[in-house]
């Protein structure tokens, strides 16, 4: 869901932002003095300093890789589970309610569990990004799994499969638009979940970076790295949204997208 | 035969099976008050300490607050704004790209901006609530607007109700339960926020008790805060699913048509 109606470009859209920007200069410049917080020119002029600079991109890359690890491992745990939970009634009964005391815990909260066990290192940050990643994938997963037709059942147990060839062949196949928005949703989690560990605790990153220019008073550089960090966030989710589309095509993921938002 | 509910509640034991037996695992194989992995019935002697001392009920009482009123006005502001953006159509296309990007900022990262210029306050951590937690609210309010019948407009109209009467008779309540669902996606969300923001400003709240645990290396004081944080996103969570389901149950215009 976005603002946008239609896909293309407004003028008036453009012209808005841009009026806003002029606005917050001429308020900054002229208006009011106002020691944190700088002028856009002042930020833009900020970052075009910070992007010469290697650790600025080192930074970057150690926030996208503890993203994408804390992911990979919660998607596998998740589609893992998930599948479990919708083939398994057993597994489903002895476990349900345990997973939904679990699930409303809130992630962050697991952050100073990670600086006890690890101190201020990668393992706590993935510990805080894997807890929250991994529900998504599991419900959808489950989700989509529970929703396979009754029919599908019937047809795969007068194809003789055996119990892999059954998973692998006709559960995931049908559950993947749901198993794919559950990973979409994960990843964008994973990414704030990241940004989130680093500025608690861990030397790296663009949360860490974040604090310590705050905590140093620059706020242009601050400005500068949330704005990365914006910029990242919707790449990321744009690129998601076009494989999530190109891989599921035929099946509706809107309707999966709003069922999703409600769950 | 049982009664149903002893049934359904055997049903809920049953599937608490793995985290009651981790538990008891735990318990028995701990070495009592371990720095990393202390034994659960530790935790319940810092947690007894705590309440003593009133710390515990004081942070609980502080994080609802500022959890409660930061979610009361982001709701009021996004289902406002919601509406206008909404209704208005010259309005939307003049904002839309502004907010768009406002949106793309991640909430966390909002909380080093709101202590440069507001300070260590509760004024500080209500604006990042409202913040990071208006848009599920105000997309729900806009796109459901978008969606609306539009039988609905064209009857009002036929009605002659001004404009200020069709939107507080007919739009207005035709987006309720949308807008309940936007506070659903909404909730846990502003229980993080208020949790990260107490941590990184080290205030009394129950997330500033867990860091201070942490700092103190007194793991069993952060166990057992965790668990209160847990059974209290457990307990909101039950009551909004209730919410959720009492709103859209009791207001379903929708299908009237």
């Amino acid at each position: 869901m976005t603002f946008v109606k239609n896909s293309s470009l407004s003028l008036r859209g453009i012209a808005g932002l841009l009026l806003f920007l002029i606005l917050w200069e001429i308020l900054i410049r002229f208006l009011i003095q106002f020691d944190n917080l700088p002028a856009p020119s002042a930020i833009l002029f900020s970052w075009f300093d910070l992007l010469t600079l290697k650790q600025y991109w080192e930074e970057i890359a150690h926030t996208l890789f503890a993203a994408m690890l804390g992911w990979t491992v919660a998607s596998f745990a998740g589609i893992f589970l998930g599948l479990s939970l919708g083939l398994s009634k057993t597994f489903y009964k002895y476990t349900y309610t345990s997973i939904e005391v679990m699930r409303p815990w809130p992630g962050v909260a697991f952050a100073p569990i990670g600086l006890l066990l690890f101190g201020f290192s990668l393992k706590m940050e993935l510990l805080v990004i894997i807890l929250p990643a991994l529900w998504p994938v599991l419900v959808n997963t489950m989700g989509g799994i529970v929703n396979i037709p009754k029919s599908l059942y019937e047809v795969v147990a007068s194809l003789r499969l055996t119990h892999f060839a059954k998973i692998y062949k006709v559960f995931i196949p049908s559950a993947k638009a749901s198993i794919l928005v559950g990973l979409r949703i994960s990843l964008s989690l994973s990414i704030i979940m990241a940004v989130v560990a680093e500025m608690i605790g861990s030397p790296n990153g663009i949360g860490y970076a974040i604090i310590r220019e705050q905590q140093a008073m620059k706020p242009t550089n601050m400005f500068s790295y949330i704005f990365t960090i914006a910029l990242i966030n919707v790449f990321i989710n744009y690129l998601l949204s076009k494989i999530v589309n190109r891989l599921s095509s035929g099946q509706s993921t809107r309707r999966l997208n709003q069922k999703v938002l409600v769950q | 035969m049982m009664p149903i509910y002893l049934k359904s509640l055997f049903r809920v034991l049953l599937g608490l099976l793995p985290i009651i037996s981790l538990l008891m695992i735990w318990q028995l194989f701990s070495d009592g008050p371990s720095p990393h992995f202390p034994a659960p019935s530790y935790w319940m002697m810092a947690l007894g300490q705590l309440w003593k001392s009133g710390q515990i009920q004081f942070a609980i009482k502080e994080t609802f607050w500022i959890f409660s009123v930061g979610l009361i006005l982001s709701t009021t502001l996004g289902f406002s704004l919601g509406i206008t953006i909404g209704v208005n159509q010259k309005f939307r296309e003049w904002t839309t790209y502004s907010f768009e990007s406002f949106r793309a900022i991640p909430p966390p990262v909002v909380i080093p901006i709101a202590v440069l210029l507001m300070g260590y306050s509760d004024s500080m951590k209500i604006v990042v609530i409202v913040f990071a937690t208006i848009w599920p609210i105000l997309l729900n309010v806009v796109s459901s607007i978008d969606n609306m019948h539009s039988g609905l407009v064209d009857m009002g109209k036929a009605l002659h109700l001004t404009q200020k009467q069709l939107i507080f008779k007919v739009v207005i309540p035709s987006v309720i339960p949308n807008a309940i669902i936007g506070i659903r996606v909404t909730i846990p969300l502003a229980i993080v926020i208020t949790l990260l923001t107490e941590m990184l400003t080290g205030s009394n709240g129950l997330g500033g008790i867990m860091i201070a645990g942490q700092r103190n290396y007194n793991s069993s004081q952060v166990y057992g805060v965790l668990i209160i944080v847990g059974i209290l996103g457990l307990i909101i969570n039950l009551a909004s699913n209730y919410l959720e389901k009492y709103f859209t149950k009791s207001w379903p215009p929708k299908q009237q048509l």
